[in-house]
């Protein structure tokens, strides 16, 4: 999906307008518009929207409104917000929303408020819209209407365990190939460690899959068909079940993130492809602080194509207060905000707080986080926000990617069969676009 | 008082009485009736992925009728629901038959034994889902320990049936050894004494007069799993959440994916009333086998 591969700093109309109508408005902007105001705020308890939560109290000073926090585990925050939704109810002012996932589905719904005038004619001086990462104000931009703002940005990247590598005589892989030439070799020189781990639970797949679909010059449409079956489509199916099923921990297929990120950083693997966001998590207790080196997913034929999404804010279209909200949003997308999370180790959507010098000198303490920011720079720049179809039933896609790779990991089907099911129930999805 | 200043007397405080109760009742059933007349509504509806809706007719139970997962579904959900079912009755009499045997268990013994059903079920699945861990969990580290093969409990096709209806087991068995013995305390002991003259052996004893004595407590016991089993979501969801592959998709982890994963509200609505009609047979089923063991 060429159209998502997106340059970091492509100038799109809708924020060039906001950058230069800010000035015009900027002077009027008071944060206490609102004062006395309940903003309610759906969030998905996750370390994004943790360490946002930090300043709640900030936002409550400096606007003189009361933020609510109704929080969940990401599946059981969706599951609310389609109550809520499907109510027309207002009891939800804004929430996290993840584009690459909903966002067509939302947007069809019109389920997002639309916040382009808001970003355009409401918004502090400092606040810099144009700042943020167009690659994902684009991802998150539907039929011309902008629905959320970005909070972080994140992908999967490959960590590594150096002091392995150095032992069994190996150097960082630059490719797949070298990927599971290195995972072959580690299983004979360290047979107490797993070579090689990556999510395996069949809804969480299609996360790390689709780096690897991209690096190898996949994609999932062709001709409005699904295109696993495809010369690309089943070299990635066979490499990613194959990394799993030969070289990755026993009980793979039930493997998200808790799970890989506590293998890691318990020692007991090599190498693992995880989310940018899991490096406080395998980082806990300073284990893996002096023995990890970070990278991108290794190329393929296509290069590095890593996958680029971020959590992002959206206000209710059943919303009775869409102006509060609004102001929440913005306060939790300023540069000051996400500095703060980014000294958190929230990635920050904005090239000016990657820049800034307090959090380079956070940045510059410890080689792992260079090269974690390294890492993220070649996903703020080469991204590619797909992960799974680029459909309205994205998330139901993920599903059938899943089932595939699972069938390949168990055995319980040939290439041929896996694909042939995965496109066929795909096709149909396509088609009710 | 003549009678008829009597009954109008009685009439008015019947009036009375209803009109007091009567905000009660309509709450209550509304209550009841509302979510259930709501759901048969959902059901004759369809939801594209956008949630747009239109009358849908009987298109969702036709659907479901062509529908593999449904099957499978279904098909996992018995498997479940028999193999937890007959553990934890199996294992249920013998745990209410030790503690009424062993009465000088100390109390705190007894409350140990009769934990794992007051730990709420996200937390028993949690703790499972690390305990059975094929890499970091205690138990392939025991099994190993003792020079046995691991396993990959909840990550293989095969056992993951079997691995939770264990971990259910785990929970709930406490549940129905508490059943067993307010049954077995009950029990007349003169039987057991006119046993006793006649020279009857444990075995006997327990296979003659206990169980065919016990057996309406335990259909008891057995009514109340069933409803939970048939509609058992919880440690099915935190610990495969319906895998691996499909393996242990029961049908209300299914509607659960559809409605609110899928947003197909009107096909969900229509799974699960599926799926409530079946725990209504099972329970009835039961009622009567009830009926027909009662002394």
């Amino acid at each position: 999906m060429k159209a998502r591969m997106l340059a970091m700093h492509v100038a799109l109309p809708v924020l060039a307008i906001a950058a230069t109508s800010t000035q015009a408005h900027a002077a009027d902007f008071d944060w206490m518009k609102f004062k006395g105001k309940t903003v309610t705020f759906l969030a998905n308890n996750n370390p994004v929207s943790q360490a946002l939560l930090t300043y709640k109290a900030d936002f409550e000073k400096l606007t003189g409104m009361t933020l609510k926090v109704d929080g969940y585990q990401e599946q059981q925050m969706r599951q609310r917000l389609v109550t809520v939704m499907n109510a027309n109810s207002d009891e939800v002012d804004v929430f996290m929303t993840l584009p690459s996932r909903e966002g067509e589905q939302f947007a069809a719904a019109g389920w997002y408020g639309d916040l382009t005038a808001m970003a355009k004619n409401d918004v502090a001086k400092d606040y810099d819209p144009a700042g943020l990462s167009q690659a994902l104000l684009k991802a998150a931009t539907f039929g011309g209407k902008l629905t959320s703002m970005p909070m972080n940005l994140e992908g999967p990247i490959f960590y590594y365990r150096t002091d392995i590598f150095k032992k069994c005589g190996l150097e960082a892989p630059k490719t797949i190939k070298d990927v599971e030439a290195a995972a072959e070799k580690i299983k004979t020189c360290d047979s107490t460690v797993t070579p090689f781990v990556s999510r395996g639970l069949k809804p969480a797949i299609a996360y790390t899959f689709s780096n690897l679909l991209h690096n190898v010059g996949g994609s999932y449409i062709a001709n409005g068909k699904s295109n696993l079956c495809s010369a690309k489509g089943r070299e990635a199916l066979d490499t990613y079940s194959r990394l799993l099923r030969d070289f990755g921990p026993p009980g793979v297929v039930n493997y998200s993130f808790q799970q890989i990120s506590a293998l890691y950083r318990s020692g007991r693997a090599a190498m693992a492809f995880e989310s940018s966001n899991e490096l406080r998590t395998v980082m806990e207790g300073g284990a893996r602080l002096k023995d990890t080196g970070l990278l991108p997913f290794p190329a393929g034929d296509a290069g590095q194509v890593p996958t680029t999404i971020g959590w992002g804010m959206a206000v209710s279209s059943h919303s009775k207060q869409p102006d509060a909200a609004w102001y929440f949003v913005q306060w939790a997308t300023s540069p000051e905000v996400q500095k703060k999370m980014a000294l958190q180790g929230i990635a920050p959507p904005r090239p000016s707080v990657a820049n800034d010098p307090e959090y380079r000198k956070w940045i510059d303490e410890e080689p792992v986080r260079k090269e974690w920011q390294a890492a993220l720079d070649v996903l703020a720049t080469k991204g590619s926000s797909e992960v799974g179809y680029p459909i309205v039933a994205n998330p139901q896609s993920r599903e059938f990617i899943g089932q595939a790779v699972q069938d390949l990991i168990l055995k319980q089907k040939t290439i041929d069969q896996a694909c042939a099911d995965a496109d066929k129930a795909l096709d149909a999805l396509i088609a009710l676009n | 008082m003549s009678d008829t200043a009597a009954i109008l007397t009685q009439d008015r405080q019947k009036l009375e009485m209803s009109a007091l109760s009567a905000p009660a009742v309509v709450f209550t059933v509304a209550m009841i009736a509302f979510p259930v007349v709501y759901t048969i509504w959902l059901g004759f509806q369809t939801f594209s992925s956008t949630g747009k809706q239109s009358f849908a007719g009987l298109a969702n139970y036709s659907k479901l009728v062509s529908d593999y997962e449904f099957w499978h579904g279904l098909w996992v959900t018995i498997a479940l629901f028999v193999l937890s079912l007959v553990l934890q009755l199996v294992f249920g009499v013998w745990l209410a038959l030790v503690l009424f045997h062993a009465k000088r268990l100390p109390g705190i013994v007894r409350s140990l034994f009769i934990s794992p059903f007051m730990m709420p079920p996200v937390v028993a699945g949690m703790m499972w889902l690390v305990i059975l861990d094929p890499s970091l969990g205690a138990a392939n580290y025991i099994l190993q320990s003792f020079g046995l093969p691991p396993s990959d409990w909840l990550a293989s096709p095969t056992w993951v049936i079997p691995t939770i209806a264990l971990i259910d087991s785990w929970q709930w068995t406490p549940y129905v050894a508490l059943i067993v013995l307010g049954g077995l305390q009950s029990l007349p002991p003169s039987v057991y004494e006119a046993a006793q003259i006649d020279g009857a052996s444990a075995f006997k004893t327990f296979q003659r007069i206990t169980l065919p004595l016990l057996l309406p407590t335990i259909v008891t016991a057995a009514i109340l799993r069933s409803v939970d089993l048939l509609r058992f979501f919880d440690i099915i969801y935190i610990t495969t959440q319906g895998g691996p592959g499909n393996a242990s998709n029961t049908l209300n982890i299914y509607g659960f994916r559809v409605g609110f994963e899928f947003f197909n509200i009107g096909y969900a609505s229509a799974l699960m009333l599926t799926l409530t009609a079946i725990v209504f047979g099972a329970v009835l089923a039961f009622n009567r086998l009830r009926g027909a063991v009662a002394w």
